[in-house]
């Protein structure tokens, strides 16, 4: 199958020695792929690289063929994403902050915007300003606007965050429900074990930088009780071996 | 082309909704209230003739493209670039499939129309209190000539904005900015003093270029000249601030 998301040798390195590493990575049309890694790992380095956010050392992204770096607007055209924290213009209301981003998209309008609204459960708060939103009501307008052009690829660096219970399962489906109807791909990075567990199809662990191992979520549960065991096994793998060749 | 529209009715809207814009375009209109009363003072206290009815806007320009035009100007394009960075709402447009040079270019546009809106909106209130309150020194002549000082200063006053986009650009504040933009624009009108040969080629300077539209003898060469090094000016300071917001990691 073709890859819809191709990551090769992409390097960045900070002035503080973190960043990543020679990152090669494939991801196929219909995975929910989790991007596990403790923090500082450089999970949203990638997910920053992959956006366009910021600019690689070495290495390209292409998605769906198109360079991230060379020829962005084809790119990122079947893309929707939230890093790090969901942001929105605080003078605005949230429906008004949509159809910001809507005017990028031919095929949205504001019956679309009404749609991820009732998705996301933010119907009720469309005409507020998310200057009074809580952190949770926050991530679910930032992944409202993640879906809004109804992407391919979603690209979702710590999607949970800040959501409560009911919040977490309540996107959790949302994901498994994009991922079923709409063939959306998923990218997310993540350092809840479990929601990565329970979410994810294919599982990429990421640590000082370097991609150690990436798994279906099948086989590693097989091999493994929990995806916890199997996370902690690769980093001590991988740190016996940094320090035999230290 | 509809991507370059969708940033710039967005840029647009994000003017319109954050009041600021509004806040500079009615505070421009109080400065026509001031001076109207002023020189209704002074010609009711002292008997003196003050204004004509075409001389009046003319007045009011003099004094706002060398005062709150290009504060409001410096204000509103640090919220653009300075203001969106320290809030990160640079990523909300970012992330979208819309270059950046796309971005850059939608920003500065929607900053050069709250220009002229403001530029026009003095115009046409500075010539409605001038023939209410003022004798009648109107020409057709003289009002094409002021309509056209009003237009053509808009030129300098986005090489202005240009300048201010390189610094957002380059310092991380906004506040340093702002201060920083007052302390050259200050910098430069005392050079404009002490200078005076090499004046021309300062963007304070610049700022008065619509003298040159209010000679009787049109003069083509100076004024030429004087779009020239604003244009020079404008394509200069552009790729710079472009090539450092395209180069910005968020």
């Amino acid at each position: 199958m073709e890859p819809i998301i191709e990551i090769k040798n992409l390097t960045k390195q900070y002035e503080n020695g973190r960043g990543i590493k020679n990152i090669n990575l494939e991801i196929s049309e219909g995975d929910i792929f989790g991007f596990l890694g403790p923090n500082g790992a450089g999970k949203t380095t990638a997910m920053k690289l992959m956006t366009g956010l910021i600019h690689p050392d070495y290495g390209d992204v292409k998605i769906f063929g198109h360079s991230i770096t060379e020829d962005y607007e084809r790119a990122m055209a079947k893309v929707g994403c939230l890093i790090e924290i969901a942001e929105a213009y605080a003078y605005l209301s949230a429906f008004d902050n949509l159809k910001q981003l809507a005017r990028f998209y031919p095929d949205v309008d504001y019956q679309r915007i009404d749609e991820v609204l009732e998705l996301t459960g933010m119907s009720k708060y469309k005409h507020e300003k998310p200057k009074k939103f809580s952190l949770g009501m926050k991530q679910r307008l930032g992944l409202a606007a993640a879906i809004l052009s109804r992407p391919k690829v979603v690209i979702l660096d710590e999607p949970l965050n800040g959501l409560d219970v009911e919040g977490m399962i309540d996107i959790r489906k949302l994901i498994q429900k994009l991922a079923d109807e709409e063939k959306t791909t998923f990218f997310i990075s993540s350092h809840l074990i479990h929601d990565v567990e329970l979410t994810c199809n294919r599982i990429g662990v990421i640590y000082n930088g370097e991609i150690l191992n990436v798994e279906s979520t099948k086989t590693i549960l097989r091999n493994y009780a929990t995806l916890e065991n199997y996370f902690v096994s690769e980093v001590e793998r991988n740190g016996r071996l940094s320090s035999s060749v230290g | 082309m509809a991507v370059f529209q969708a940033a710039l009715v967005n840029e647009l809207e994000k003017l319109y909704k954050k009041k600021k814009a509004l806040a500079a375009l009615l505070l421009s209109l109080a400065v026509i209230v001031i001076g109207q009363i002023i020189i209704v003072g002074v010609r009711s206290g002292f008997g003196l003739r003050t204004a004509g009815s075409m001389e009046f806007p003319m007045l009011v320009l003099s004094v706002v493209v060398n005062t709150i035009l290009p504060l409001f100007t410096a204000l509103v394009t640090i919220d653009s670039f300075s203001g969106e960075f320290a809030h990160n709402n640079m990523r909300i447009t970012l992330t979208r499939p819309v270059s950046r040079l796309k971005i850059f270019a939608a920003k500065i546009t929607a900053i050069s129309i709250f220009i002229l809106a403001t530029l026009l909106l003095l115009l046409f209130f500075s010539i409605m209190a001038g023939f209410i309150f003022n004798t009648n020194s109107a020409t057709l002549d003289s009002f094409v000539r002021t309509v056209f000082s009003y237009i053509v200063s808009l030129f300098p006053m986005v090489v202005l904005a240009l300048g201010i986009v390189l610094l957002t650009n380059l310092l991380k504040s906004g506040i340093s900015v702002f201060f920083v933009s007052i302390l050259i624009f200050l910098g430069l009108k005392v050079l404009g003093v002490f200078f005076s040969q090499y004046s021309s080629i300062l963007m304070t300077t610049q700022l008065d270029w619509y003298n040159l539209f209010l000679m009787k003898s049109f003069p083509l060469a100076k004024i030429m000249r004087q779009f020239l090094i604003m244009l020079g000016s404008s394509i200069m300071l552009f790729t710079a601030g472009f090539y450092l917001f395209d180069k910005k990691e968020l």
